[in-house]
C-alpha cells in the first residue's frame, strides 16, 4: 500500500501588499499635506520658554516681517485689505483664531497696527505665536 | 534512481522587500512635517473698543516697557528676566492684580513677548496692554 505522505507547508505572513498600502497611504498623507500647504515668509520667530498650543480648527494667520509689511497667504497686503479678508474669516466662522506671527525684531508699532483692527472689529482673542520647539 | 527537479525561483529585481519600509520612512517624515505647522505661542484677550471697567487703584500694576526694552516696574528698572519673580511677589500680596502693559512703539517685538510671557506664566487673568501714544508720556 502506497502511504501518502503529506508535505507540510511552513506557516508564512504575505507582506508582497504591504508595499502597495504603505504607497497608497503615502500618497494619502502627501496630498493631505498638499492641502494644508502654507507660504511662509522668512521671519526670525520670537522666543518664550513657556508657550501654549494656539493653533484651533480654522487659523487665519497674519505675518509682519522685520520692516513691517504685512503678508497673508504668503502675499503683502495693505490694511484695509486686510480688514476686509478678516471679516470675511470671522464671518465665515467666527470661531476663526487669528495668529500675529511676526519678527522679533520689529518695532511694536507694526504689530499694533493689526492689533487695532482686530480692536475695531470687535474681535475678543489673538495669538501672539512664538518659536516651536 | 530519485530525479532532482530544481525548482526556479523567482528573481526579485527590485528588491521589493525594502520599499514597505522605505515608504513607512517617508510616512513618518510626512507626519513630522505636519507637525511642524502648529502655532505655538499666546493667545490674548483684547479689550473692547470704548469699554470702561472699574477698577481699584490698589490693585492695578503698571508695567512699562520703554524704547530700550528696559522694564520698569512701580518706576524702578526690573531686568526681563526678573519680571516674573517680581509680579509673583505682588500676587502673593494681592490675588486680584490688574497688570497694565504699556509699550513704547519703537521696541523690540521680543521684548513684549517676554514680557507677555511672564504675565501668562502666572496666570494673571487681568491683564491688558496699550501702545504708547503720541504725546503721551509713561506714568
Amino acid at each position: 500500500m502506497k502511504i501518502h505522505r503529506k508535505t507540510r507547508i511552513a506557516p508564512f505572513i504575505p507582506i508582497n501588499s504591504m508595499s502597495d498600502i504603505a504607497f497608497l497611504l503615502l500618497i494619502f498623507i502627501m496630498l493631505i499635506s498638499l492641502i494644508n500647504y502654507k507660504k511662509v515668509i522668512k521671519i526670525d520667530y520670537p522666543e518664550a520658554e513657556y508657550k501654549e498650543t494656539t493653533q484651533a480648527d480654522k487659523n487665519f494667520e497674519i505675518w509682519i516681517d522685520y520692516d513691517g509689511v504685512i503678508y497673508y497667504k504668503g502675499y503683502i497686503i495693505d490694511t484695509p485689505t486686510l480688514e476686509e479678508k478678516i471679516v470675511d474669516a470671522i464671518t465665515k466662522d467666527p470661531k476663526t483664531r487669528i495668529h500675529i506671527i511676526a519678527d522679533k525684531n520689529t518695532k511694536y508699532k507694526n504689530v499694533n497696527g493689526v492689533i487695532e483692527i482686530l480692536k475695531l472689529l470687535q474681535h475678543r482673542a489673538v495669538s501672539l505665536v512664538v518659536k516651536g520647539n | 534512481m530519485k530525479i532532482k527537479i530544481s525548482r526556479r525561483k523567482g528573481i526579485d529585481i527590485l528588491g521589493s522587500g525594502s520599499l514597505s519600509d522605505l515608504a513607512f520612512l517617508l510616512i513618518v517624515f510626512f507626519i513630522v512635517i505636519a507637525m511642524f505647522n502648529i502655532n505655538k505661542g499666546f493667545i490674548l484677550g483684547l479689550p473692547q473698543k470704548n469699554s470702561a471697567k472699574i477698577l481699584n487703584v490698589k490693585d492695578i500694576l503698571r508695567i512699562n516697557l520703554n524704547e530700550k526694552g528696559e522694564v520698569f516696574l512701580k518706576e524702578n528698572v526690573v531686568p526681563i528676566e526678573e519680571v516674573e519673580r517680581e509680579i509673583k511677589d505682588i500676587l502673593t500680596i494681592n490675588p486680584n492684580l490688574t497688570v497694565l502693559l504699556k509699550i513704547h512703539p519703537d521696541v523690540n517685538y521680543q521684548k513684549v513677548v517676554s514680557v507677555v510671557e511672564a504675565v501668562r506664566k502666572l496666570n494673571v487673568e487681568n491683564f491688558s496692554f496699550s501702545m504708547l501714544k503720541k504725546g503721551e508720556k509713561f506714568r
